[in-house]
């Protein structure tokens, strides 16, 4: 057998071990499931900043969703060998995400992060500057709206408009119908024009 | 025609509207005002951006999710409380008890004594057919007894023989009792 031929063999008979972050969430979700923690990493990694902006918008300041996109992390570890893959993983994370903080929201008032940032500095000049505060300005106050609603109509906007949940993928994050989801969502979007229109 | 519901404007936001109902919405001042107010309040929502946390965050985070499963105590019940190791627990408790229940029972020496001393309560108390038994054979020699017939050679022998050592035990108990009540 000539060398070639022998490198083609052990090449064909050799099994090919991916390295685990070109791995996609299925493979991942079974790894993780048999106990592998690296598996889980990468999860983690490539789902962590989606998480934590669930959160984030939930609760509206870095260190609640800090420690809730963490908490969800811990809950989704623990109840990895429950998933079975009827979801997509990360609206199966979503689902972890908002119940963790709906419990904290009902335990705890949440705490919004200062509104300085709204102040107006009469002295910047710059157009683009000015426009670019404007901007943060508006999301500024757009963020606090959104905390201000009740619980089920924020879930409802935070996973429609930001993570393009269907309606029928949000009815079994949050458990209800279609229906409700829908008016969850019409409130929701009215709700927030409401608040806007009287914000300063 | 009635004007668009809830969900058909939020068809209406999606693109997802009936033929018929766009031809009233394209009619009514009212619906478009409507649809307009959710786009925007829509969009308002799509531009509140998210502050992004430092770089140092993200790299912090994930050893933080691995210190948090670690501080975790171990899930659920003890590794030996676990139905792989109480399955084959129960069933050897239940063989263990099936066993148990099938042996022949054997009396404590508790209740054999106090049996034996509620049958000689009753013999201390004897009724009117035990004294007219008492009164007839109340004189009969034992040897003489047997040698009439009246009772078979060697009963006594072989009744003390079937007792058991607790039954022996206590007869022995009662024969001494008796002998001392006699010689007082």
């Amino acid at each position: 057998m000539s060398h070639d031929s022998a490198l083609a063999l052990r090449q064909w008979t050799m099994p090919v071990v991916k390295p685990l972050t070109e791995l996609g969430d299925e493979e991942l979700v079974t790894a993780a499931a048999a106990g592998s923690r690296e598996a889980f990493d990468v999860i983690v990694e490539r789902h962590r900043r989606a998480v934590y902006q669930v959160c984030y918008r939930f609760m509206n300041n870095h260190e609640d969703a800090s420690d809730l996109a963490q908490d969800a992390f811990v809950r989704a570890w623990k109840g990895m060998k429950n998933f079975k893959g009827q979801s997509a993983l990360s609206t199966w994370l979503y689902r972890i995400a908002v119940n963790v903080c709906l419990n904290r929201k009902s335990a705890k008032a949440a705490i919004t992060e200062p509104i300085e940032s709204t102040e107006r500095f009469e002295d910047v000049r710059i157009e683009g500057a000015q426009q670019k505060m404007l901007r943060e300005e508006r999301a500024v106050a757009v963020r606090h709206a959104i905390a201000s609603l009740p619980e089920k109509q924020r879930a409802t906007l935070i996973l429609r408009t930001y993570h393009d949940l269907s309606h029928q993928q949000i009815a079994e994050v949050l458990g209800s119908s279609v229906g409700a989801v829908k008016a969850n969502f019409f409130h929701a979007l009215n709700n927030l024009k409401k608040i806007l229109g009287t914000a300063p | 025609m009635t004007h668009l519901t809830p969900d058909e404007l939020l068809d209406a936001m999606e693109g997802m509207l009936a033929t018929d109902r766009q031809a009233h919405l394209a009619a009514c001042d009212e619906c478009r005002r409507q649809l307009n107010d959710l786009e925007n309040a829509l969009n308002d929502a799509k531009h509140a951006s998210v502050p992004e946390p430092s770089p140092l965050f993200w790299n912090h985070f994930s050893t933080r999710v691995n210190e948090a499963i670690d501080a975790q105590p171990a899930g659920g019940l003890p590794q030996w409380l676990r139905w792989q190791m109480l399955l084959p627990l129960g069933a050897a408790a239940i063989l263990v008890l099936a066993l148990l229940l099938s042996m022949p029972q054997q009396e404590q020496p508790d209740t054999i004594e106090a049996n034996v001393s509620a049958a000689a309560e009753t013999l201390t108390a004897p009724d009117d057919n035990w004294v007219m038994v008492a009164t007839l054979v109340g004189d009969l020699d034992l040897d003489a007894a047997a040698e009439t017939g009246v009772i078979e050679p060697g009963v006594a022998e072989r009744a003390v023989l079937t007792l058991t050592a607790e039954e022996q035990q206590e007869l022995t108990r009662l024969l001494k009792a008796e002998l001392t009540r006699a010689k007082s």
